[in-house]
């Protein structure tokens, strides 16, 4: 079975993942600095950051464009899986230099004598990398069996995802709350920051460095292949068919509940391990990530780059990140201005995103070539 | 266009953006960074140090620049968001190649490019009070410590005969770690754990590990608090050590004006209230309580009068985007960030280079400056030493300073250490 | 470690006398008792001698506050707050005389006749604040205390009474005994023997007299004893006085009891008013989200629009009318209509520009206006900056009122009022005008509307019009309660979704239900978990219940399977 649609598309794949796996990381630790080639160190955590943002774009893009569920909780999974990872990290810091104890600072602060048990299995990088996808997955499951069950669609499922996610924001945001009985703690407003070591290397090393963006555009590229793959099969085209048309679905016999419920965990735990892959390039994991605002932020990328499209999530996240870097920079008064009103004129006048520009701009580029190529005045038949 | 072209043309954007990298320094300039939120929740406040900065910058270069090279200053925008924070410093540092940077208010903003700081050796001035329980080789702090903001005034609320006090914060780590603190100090004046108001957490072991009512950022429902407050002021010789953020001081201040309390019968110190923040606040119910920071607008000193008359002035005539020319006040961090760049400026004169390493051990050996507020003298643990004032809000916004601490060590790491 | 100068202040006074507090109040009390029950109002001689304090003229300071004391006069508190907000005066007169001046309403009076004076421009130089030190003002606050208890205003008498009753100091305590002899009112009686309790808990001679106290503090379900009653208890819970233990346990079950009854009623009350404030946030969205199908994520903006347009009709009424005078109490007010037809007016311009073009379409809705509140936001940080604005309650609506067992700040019994004005608007608009029979019949089938006639498209912008000024007019409320600013609205956006989704899209009264609903259950919940997990349960809540109806309390019927 062909996962790419044309051959365009397989050479297209093949040289960006040689670009970015294999080019970009040599000119980073061959090339001398100052130099043309040289990819300068931050510049990869800068790119590696982009392609996580893209990754976490494919999968709300899994979820909307080609499930037709509009879920304004994805930055809820990418921050869990992110979490996750982070408690790691600040488990291997080890002693710390300003308290010397074993224990990450803020529970020095909030008077913790010792790790609380929830926090032991995190020292394991295993325990890790499963927590990274089960956590994200199991609120997912939860939150999607309830509300699939009781066929909550359309518009009140979007708002009762920003709802989830605003809580859980708010929960994190507390420096010690009680869910269950038990005491949880997670940093607070300030999150979890200041991380020294990954799996044993330096984090600050520039191979570290290498080494995380190659794995983040691994599994960029793993997802797309994924989703390319999906697409193609039975499950891809009911999937499809209930963006379309749930009822009809339903009446055909298929249990949608199920399939919903399959991609929503699914495109949690792409996200969550997206988040994984994002806290160590970017230093620092805290609540913010969570708010509702962070969340719509992915919904922008994935409507301006093109939704139900394989490339348009990537395009549009890539796209938006690097415009917000540069706008900041440049226009720092005024950016959230020209953010808002591109992304407004995006979403009136181009529905299908700038993958679909092309497209849009066809007949007007026809007209135009037709035009040139009849300069002579011709022989029109008038519709009367 | 295929997913090849388009991934093509993204390099192409790519490389045209990368590697162009700025020198840090060139023939008659000197780069600085500016890292502050301009956009988001926290404009409010850092758009004023932005504006300071840009003000510092002119009057330097207007008086010869630094080792005779201007200050061409590089303004970014944090936009509140923090991991977008750590981008901008990494890109200060590694293609601006920056001399040095001003920026960062919020702890969580300050603890996201720390670890960039350090791993590019860059350096960093930090001029917002805050908890300390923090040292970075790369980072100074003149922002005052616990010991120059919070103690002193319960120093000076105990000599007025103030013998209870209710601490009340947002949930956040500066408060909580500024009460983790006064508990500590409080008991070792010999105040009871009874006259310590907000509530006491405790541990496992019963034993009390921190005290104070803290509400969510946000937060605007204080009725029960200030009814709490009310009764707990009762007794005639109370206090309140307010550590709540910015916005939802409206919410208390409003409530504590209508349920009744004055200030005679109940002092409030708010610890995040400076000059700035009264244009948002409903002054008339402030009248009377007081504040404590190492600068007052109202200070009659001719170094401050003559900062406060050029501040004016360059309000007036410059065109810089974005600044707000009416309703402008100065307050401490404003100072503060001023006194960073003087300092900067003298270290480097110091060392007769601009070289990270050099400038850093100048500053360390100490570097005097006197500032709007008084002399600010550098210490090796990179904080300040510098005076502190105890002043009372008045109706228009401005603090009439009751009483002055000279000179006050800066230390970090305060807890633990009160018996 | 502390050591420097202290700020010279004018009125330094002898700090010795910091030393004798006991004894002067003792004095001020003392002579209160010969205070005669009626007094005559606005003395002279008292506006004198407060002239002769504020200009420092007093030889005994002691002596002079007895003597304001026994005239009893309720002008020294209104001049002693005035002292305190800078509105009094030291003027230097052409005869180098110098007299206090009072300021009221932009006009000076002489402090000693209450006339009016003209201060020339060129005399201005003349004119300087007067101040008094934090001591004396203490000094002040406790003689004005004093003064409340036997104030012709039931409330100050009582709140009085149990003010220094708490206090617990001794010197009170005579003159509370010599007020309730003489006070009729039965409520001022209570409060008045609930102060001589709580402070016999203290000062008793006898314990049998302690005891009394106890017991009595439990007849009277004292809440403000609660906890000096429990720690007796607690201190002869072992080894301590039996007896007293026994009356302390049985009258603190009697003040919790009456307390559980006081916190449910005040909670329910807090509840009606949080509710309020989500009703009338959530209404204006109800509108545009229920009855047009378009998800309006710039509608937390559209209150910050409120918000602002009261903050400039504020400037415009201060610098007009000055901040004094009584005209500028009615910007509130003016404010109210014009903020509403702002916000009207540039909804109706948004929706003829692009969101006429989003009906039906609810989530490239969420998306376009999503961008558009960013630009908002923006857009207000430019013209009024990034910080908050301050807006000034206006007088009618500072202080408290009592409604029984609880108390609640005007301006939030205010907004309870003006939720129950916008229902009943709305109600008159959906259910009186021609205009609401077309939005409900738009809302229902609009192709059938328009074939019956109706204008659709212009109903639509009315329509979207109404709900933005029905927003705009919730941020001038909150101005009162909370900041002004760029971000206002953003803390009320999941709140309004989460009202209107759980009172089923297009039911105005399921809206006012659930905003009523979700208030008292967040107020109930708020003493037992706390203000923010009180929140995140409510949220759950939400989210379960719709569980259990998926439509919301009152779902849309309709035949059609995709609604």
């Amino acid at each position: 079975m062909n996962i790419f649609d044309t051959k365009r598309e397989l050479s297209g794949f093949v040289l960006a993942g040689l670009i970015l796996m294999v080019l970009l990381p040599l000119s980073n630790a061959l090339a001398p600095e100052g130099s043309i080639f040289h990819f300068a160190g931050y510049q990869l955590s800068l790119w590696g950051k982009y392609i996580t943002y893209a990754t976490l774009a494919m999968s709300l893009n899994l979820l909307w464009g080609y499930t037709g569920l509009l879920c304004l909780c994805q930055g809820l999974f990418f921050a869990l899986g992110g979490y996750a990872f982070g408690m790691y990290l600040m488990l291997q810091v080890g002693v710390d230099s300003v308290y010397n104890t074993a224990l990450p600072d803020f529970m020095d602060f909030l008077g913790y004598r010792e790790l609380p048990a929830y926090w032991k299995p995190f020292n394991n990088p295993i325990f890790t990398m499963l927590a990274v996808m089960a956590v994200p997955g199991l609120v997912a499951f939860v939150f999607g069996f309830l509300a699939f069950r009781s066929r909550i669609k359309g518009v009140y499922f979007s708002i009762l995802t920003q709802a989830l996610t605003y809580a859980v924001c708010l929960l994190f945001f507390q420096n010690k709350f009680t869910l269950f009985w038990v005491d949880f703690t997670f940093g607070g407003n300030n999150g979890f920051t200041d991380f020294k070591q990954i799996l044993g290397a330096n984090i600050n090393d520039a191979s570290t460095t290498r080494w995380l963006f190659i794995g983040s555009a691994a599994f960029m590229l793993l997802v797309y292949a994924l989703i390319s793959m999906m697409l193609k099969t039975k499950f891809g085209k009911v999937q499809q068919a209930i963006r379309d048309s749930e009822n009809r679905v339903r009446f055909s016999g298929y249990s949608t509940t199920t399939y919903k419920l399959f991609i929503f965990v699914l495109s949690g735990m792409i996200a969550g391990i997206a988040g994984a892959l994002y806290v160590p390039q970017v230093g620092i994991i805290n609540p913010g990530e969570m708010t509702a605002a962070k969340s719509l932020d992915v919904v922008v990328w994935v409507a301006l780059g093109g939704r139900g499209t394989k490339f348009g999530p990537i395009l549009g996240a890539i796209v938006v990140s690097m415009l917000k870097s540069y706008a900041t920079r440049a226009f720092p008064d005024s950016w959230l201005i020209i953010l808002g009103t591109i992304f407004v004129l995006v979403v009136l006048f181009m529905p299908n995103g700038l993958v679909g520009l092309p497209k849009q701009l066809a007949p007007w580029i026809n007209r135009f070539r037709g035009e040139k190529k009849s300069a002579e005045p011709t022989e029109t038949l008038t519709a009367s | 266009m295929s997913p090849f072209k388009k991934l093509a043309a993204s390099l192409a954007l790519l490389a045209s953006v990368a590697n162009v990298t700025y020198a840090g320094e060139t023939d008659g300039t000197v780069k600085v960074g500016v890292l502050h939120s301009l956009s988001g929740t926290m404009a409010i406040s850092e758009t004023s140090l932005r504006d300071i900065l840009l003000f510092t910058f002119d009057e330097i270069n207007a008086n010869g620049g630094v080792l005779g090279k201007k200050i061409e200053p590089v303004v970014v925008d944090g936009a509140s968001d923090w991991p977008l924070f750590a981008e901008k410093a990494a890109q200060l540092l590694a293609k601006d190649k920056v001399a040095a940077t001003f920026g960062c208010w919020t702890s969580v903003s300050r603890k996201s490019v720390l670890p960039v700081y350090e791993k590019y050796n860059g350096l960093l001035f930090y001029p917002v009070q805050y908890e300390g329980e923090e040292l970075s080789p790369n980072i100074f702090y003149t922002a005052e410590a616990v010991g120059q903001q919070a103690i002193p005034a319960v120093d000076f609320l105990l000599k007025e005969g103030i013998q209870k006090f209710y601490l009340i914060g947002t949930d956040y780590v500066y408060p909580q770690t500024t009460n983790l603190v006064l508990l500590e100090y409080l008991l070792s004046k010999g105040i009871p754990l009874e006259n310590i108001g907000g509530g006491l957490r405790k541990d496992a072991k019963g034993e009390v590990i921190s005290a104070g009512k803290y509400t969510p950022f946000s937060h605007s429902d204080y009725q029960q608090i200030v009814s709490e407050i009310k009764d707990f002021a009762a007794s005639g010789d109370a206090a309140v050590l307010n550590t709540v953020n910015g916005d939802s001081n409206v919410s208390f201040f409003k409530e504590i004006a209508a349920s009744g309390l004055t200030a005679d019968d109940c002092p409030i110190v708010s610890y995040s209230l400076s000059e700035d923040e009264f244009r948002a606040l409903p002054t008339k119910d402030l009248v009377g309580h007081l504040g404590s920071w190492t600068y007052f607008m109202s200070l009659d000193t001719p170094a401050n009068k003559k900062f406060i008359k050029n501040w004016k002035k360059w309000l007036k005539k410059t065109d810089a985007s974005g600044v707000q020319k009416n309703d402008r006040v100065t307050c401490s961090p404003m100072v503060l960030s001023y006194n960073g760049v003087y300092l900067w400026k003298k270290a480097v004169e110091k060392a007769g280079t601009f070289e990270v390493d050099a400038v850093i051990k100048a500053l360390e050996s100490g570097i005097s400056f006197d500032g709007p507020g008084g002399t600010v003298t550098t210490q090796e643990n990179h904080h300040l030493t510098k005076n502190v004032y105890i002043g009372e809000i008045l109706e228009d916004g401005q603090f009439e300073i009751l009483e002055s601490f000279d000179d006050v060590y800066g230390e970090p790491f305060l807890k633990g250490t009160f018996k | 470690m502390p050591g420097g100068v202290s700020a010279r202040h004018p009125f330094q006074f002898n700090a010795l006398r910091r030393l004798l507090p006991m004894k002067k109040t003792l004095l001020v009390c003392l002579h209160l008792l010969l205070v005669p029950f009626v007094y005559s109002d606005s003395d002279s001689s008292s506006r004198k001698m407060l002239e002769a304090l504020a200009l420092d003229r007093v030889d005994s300071v002691d002596d002079h506050l007895n003597a304001l004391v026994e005239t009893g006069d309720p002008f020294i508190k209104e001049f002693v707050d005035a002292w305190r907000v800078g509105e009094v005066y030291e003027y230097e007169l052409e005869n180098t005389e110098k007299v206090i001046l009072h300021r009221v309403s932009e006009q000076f009076q002489l402090l000693t006749t209450g006339e009016v004076l003209e201060v020339p421009e060129v005399r201005e130089e003349f004119l300087k604040k007067s101040r008094a030190s934090r001591s004396l003002r203490k000094d002040l606050a406790r003689i004005t205390d004093t003064i409340d208890l036997a104030s012709p205003n039931l409330h100050t008498r009582i709140d009085a009474a149990l003010k220094l009753g708490q206090s617990q100091n001794i010197v009170y305590l005579p003159s509370l005994r010599s007020r309730l002899d003489r006070e009729t009112n039965e409520k001022a009686k209570r409060a008045f023997e609930e102060g001589i309790m709580i402070s016999l808990l203290k000062n008793a001679e006898t314990p049998g007299e302690r005891l009394g106290a106890v017991v009595r503090l439990g007849e009277l379900a004292s809440l403000k004893g609660r906890d000096l009653v429990i720690k007796i208890r607690d201190e002869n819970e072992e080894g301590g006085d039996p007896e007293l233990f026994a009356a302390a346990h049985e009258s603190v079950l009697q003040i919790l009891k009456r307390q559980s009854i006081v916190e449910n009623v005040g909670s329910f009350f807090r509840g009606l008013s949080t509710g309020s404030v989500l009703l009338i946030v959530a209404f204006g969205l109800a509108i545009t989200f229920g009855l047009m199908g378009i998800i309006n994520m710039a509608h937390g903006e559209f209150i910050a629009i409120g918000g602002y347009t009261c903050y400039v009709v504020q400037n415009v009424f201060e610098n007009a009318f000055g901040v004094q005078s009584g005209a500028f109490q009615w910007f509130f007010w003016v404010s109210l209509p014009i903020s509403f037809l702002v916000a009207a007016l540039i909804g109706l311009i948004f929706e003829k520009g692009f969101i006429r073009f989003l009906y039906r379409r609810p989530l490239e809705s969420l998306l376009a206006t999503w961008g558009l509140s960013m630009v908002m936001r923006q857009t207000f940080r430019l013209i009024f900056g990034a910080a908050n604005v301050s807006v000034e309650t206006p007088n009618v609506l500072n202080g408290t009122s009592k409604l029984g067992l609880v108390s609640m700040s005007d301006t939030r019994l205010f907004i309870v009022i003006f939720a129950g004005f916008v229902i009943l608007i709305t109600w008159l608009l959906l259910s009186k005008t021609n205009l609401g029979l077309y939005i409900r019949a738009v809302m229902q089938n609009r192709n059938m509307a328009s074939s019956l006639g109706i204008p659709v498209a212009r109903v639509n912008s009315m329509t979207f019009a109404f709900g933005c000024g029905l927003a705009s007019l919730a941020g001038a409320t909150l101005s009162l309660v909370s900041n002004v600013g760029p971000s206002m609205g953003q803390t009320y956006i999941v709140d309004s979704f989460m009202v209107v989704v759980a009172g089923g899209l297009g039911n105005l009264i399921g809206a006012g239900i659930s905003a009523l609903g979700i208030g008292v259950i967040d107020q109930f919940l708020q003493p037992l978990l706390g203000p923010v997990m009180g929140k995140i349960v409510v949220l759950f809540a939400i989210i379960l219940f719709l569980q259990w109806k998926p439509g919301g309390l009152f779902p849309t019927k309709s035949r059609s399977l995709d609604d």
